[in-house]
């Protein structure tokens, strides 16, 4: 347990210490919700309009989502930048520890999804501000589900990163599976009026079933799929990626 | 155990390449060992073998009695390693580099506090110990991962070029460290090196690498004896290819450099000049200049492979290459 929480820590201090970044990965986030959320609200805001989102109005809607895309944006990034840990040599120091190098990548990826679910905690508290509808009784179980997908994300993240030997395709990565997937994920507006084939993307992308249950905790919409279809999705995704990433890990050497 | 590293016929391949080629050496308990060779030479990845970051093709290496294929656990609980590039935290401070790598060797609470005070003290980072790493300059991280490599007191500690990048006051400096480490700590040192003076500061025996395989091996001075005892260059004027190298058979070595001059190797250079002189009347050859010296590793290398050992060459080149390949891709 000790290489495990020694990585854990390792993440909240690096986490700390780069502030600027930190908030800077924020902004992004509230503009999606103040901006993109205010102007659709106010679009959206004509009689029957909440019966498209579930009964709720606009903003409430668009919060779980928000919150789940935070912390599947931040806990991939977490996940992915290993490659410079990979880089700047500091997978050499584990690699030559007598340490399990599964628990070590274990730790790396729970500490990257602990700092995610953390932005995603600041997000929705100042969602609390500019929506109405939210229930304080779902915090709870949405951020386990936050969690989940943390956990989820990041061990992908580092399962590419193990087979990427520069930066030079992470620009490419970000572009091509974070964005679809937020947009695929019923973040922005429900799966079920998707065209088919969006249809059939959303359901094999794993953060429609953490927007699905969070929104179902939050905002109190009823769930696309049921509840426990969200939980043993995400719980099983979870397991199988950090699966993949210490299998990686445990393969990998240095060039 | 009268051996700290033993290794027979390692081989390591990438691909097509070979970058070792069946080497066969040993490293005697509490020596300070060195690989001296140029960028290349498959010092590098000999060291990554020994620390069982790669596998090798063939042969076999036990580090501390340890097989590395076999055993790499038992390996890894027995070394400390430096690697050539810097492997620190730079957004963490120089007391979290060292707790971090202290708690996954297994080290926790007051034990490890002391071990950081003292080994931070050792390096004189101290007083910089809150500071984060990226502020630090090449020397301070080089003495910082030279502490980190000491806290878990390994047997053997692995230094990859201690000193590559560094300034000479600085150079100077990491070496009085690696001597007080051997002295105090009673270890086993074994360290690459391009630089033929950190190689005949430090290592109680040298080992020359070229192209994957060692070319020679040896105390400082016995490697010297190669050459013979000293070195001799001459300037002639416009002497003909034939008497280039005035046969005699006091020249044990004879080599024209890329300038022109020659360079000759003989016993005793006081005794030789003379008869050079005399030598070159004969063959009516006027020279125009004399200049001798004590042979240095570079001599030893240059009488080995015909090349000087800062020759560039190997890795570096291929790097370069490799990186001009990728900027045209985009």
């Amino acid at each position: 347990m000790r290489v495990f929480t020694t990585m854990i820590y390792r993440e909240m201090k690096r986490f700390i210490r780069s502030k600027a970044r930190v908030i800077g990965s924020l902004i992004n986030p509230v503009i999606w919700l103040v901006l993109f959320g205010k102007g659709w609200a106010g679009a959206f805001n004509f009689p029957g309009a909440s019966m498209i989102f579930g009964g709720v109005d606009y903003m409430t809607y668009l919060v779980p989502g928000i919150v789940a895309m935070t912390v599947f944006n931040m806990s991939f990034i977490q996940g992915i930048t290993i490659i410079w840990d990979k880089q700047f040599g500091f997978i050499k120091e584990i690699l030559v520890a007598p340490a399990s190098r599964g628990e070590a990548i274990l730790g790396r990826i729970t500490g990257g999804a602990i700092m995610a679910m953390i932005q995603g905690v600041i997000i929705l508290a100042l969602s609390f501000f500019i929506a109405s509808g939210l229930k304080l009784s779902g915090v709870l179980p949405a951020l386990a589900l936050s969690f989940l997908v943390g956990l989820a994300v990041a061990g992908m993240g580092v399962a590419i990163a193990m087979r990427m030997s520069s930066m030079e395709g992470f620009q490419m990565i970000m572009t091509m599976i974070m964005l679809p997937m937020t947009f695929l994920s019923g973040a922005f507006y429900p799966v079920k009026t998707m065209p088919e084939w969006m249809q059939w993307l959303a359901k094999v992308n794993p953060l429609t079933y953490a927007v699905d249950g969070s929104r179902y905790y939050l905002a109190g919409v009823s769930p696309a799929f049921s509840l426990r279809t969200d939980w043993t999705v995400l719980t099983g995704l979870a397991l199988l990626f950090m699966g993949i990433a210490v299998v990686e890990f445990r393969k990998a050497t240095i060039d | 155990m009268e051996y700290a590293v033993e290794v027979e016929n390692l081989v390591k391949k990438y691909g097509d390449f070979t970058a070792v080629r069946g080497i066969s050496f040993r490293v005697r308990r509490g020596e300070i060992f060195a690989f001296l060779g140029p960028n290349g030479a498959g010092k590098t990845t000999t060291v990554h073998v020994l620390t069982t970051l790669l596998k090798p093709n063939g042969g076999t290496a036990f580090v501390a009695g340890h097989d590395v294929v076999r055993e790499p656990m038992e390996v890894r609980r027995r070394i400390g390693i430096v690697f050539q590039d810097p492997s620190l935290d730079r957004e963490l401070t120089a007391y979290e580099n060292m707790y971090i790598h202290g708690r996954i060797y297994g080290y926790s609470g007051e034990g490890l506090r002391k071990k950081i005070e003292r080994l931070l003290k050792f390096v004189e980072l101290w007083e910089f110990k809150d500071r984060p790493v990226k502020f630090f300059s090449g020397g301070m991280q080089r003495r910082l991962e030279i502490a980190r490599s000491l806290l878990h007191e390994p047997e053997i500690l692995f230094l990859d070029e201690p000193t590559i990048g560094l300034d000479p006051q600085t150079r100077a400096h990491i070496w009085e460290y690696i001597r007080a480490m051997k002295e105090e700590q009673d270890m086993t040192i074994f360290l690459t090196t391009h630089y033929m003076d950190e190689a005949e500061q430090l290592a109680d025996r040298i080992a020359i690498m070229d192209y994957g395989r060692i070319i020679a091996e040896g105390t400082a001075d016995e490697l010297k004896k190669l050459v013979g005892n000293d070195v001799i260059y001459l300037r002639m004027e416009e002497p003909e290819e034939g008497v280039k190298c005035l046969n005699a058979d006091f020249i044990r070595g004879c080599k024209v450099m890329p300038d022109g001059r020659v360079r000759l190797d003989v016993q005793n250079a006081g005794e030789a000049v003379p008869k050079l002189f005399e030598l070159a009347q004969e063959k009516g050859v006027r020279i125009l200049e004399v200049t001798y010296h004590r042979p240095t590793l570079n001599d030893v290398f240059l009488h080995l492979t015909g090349r000087e050992i800062r020759d560039e060459g190997g890795e570096q080149s291929t790097a370069r290459m490799i990186m001009r390949a990728r900027m045209r891709r985009r």
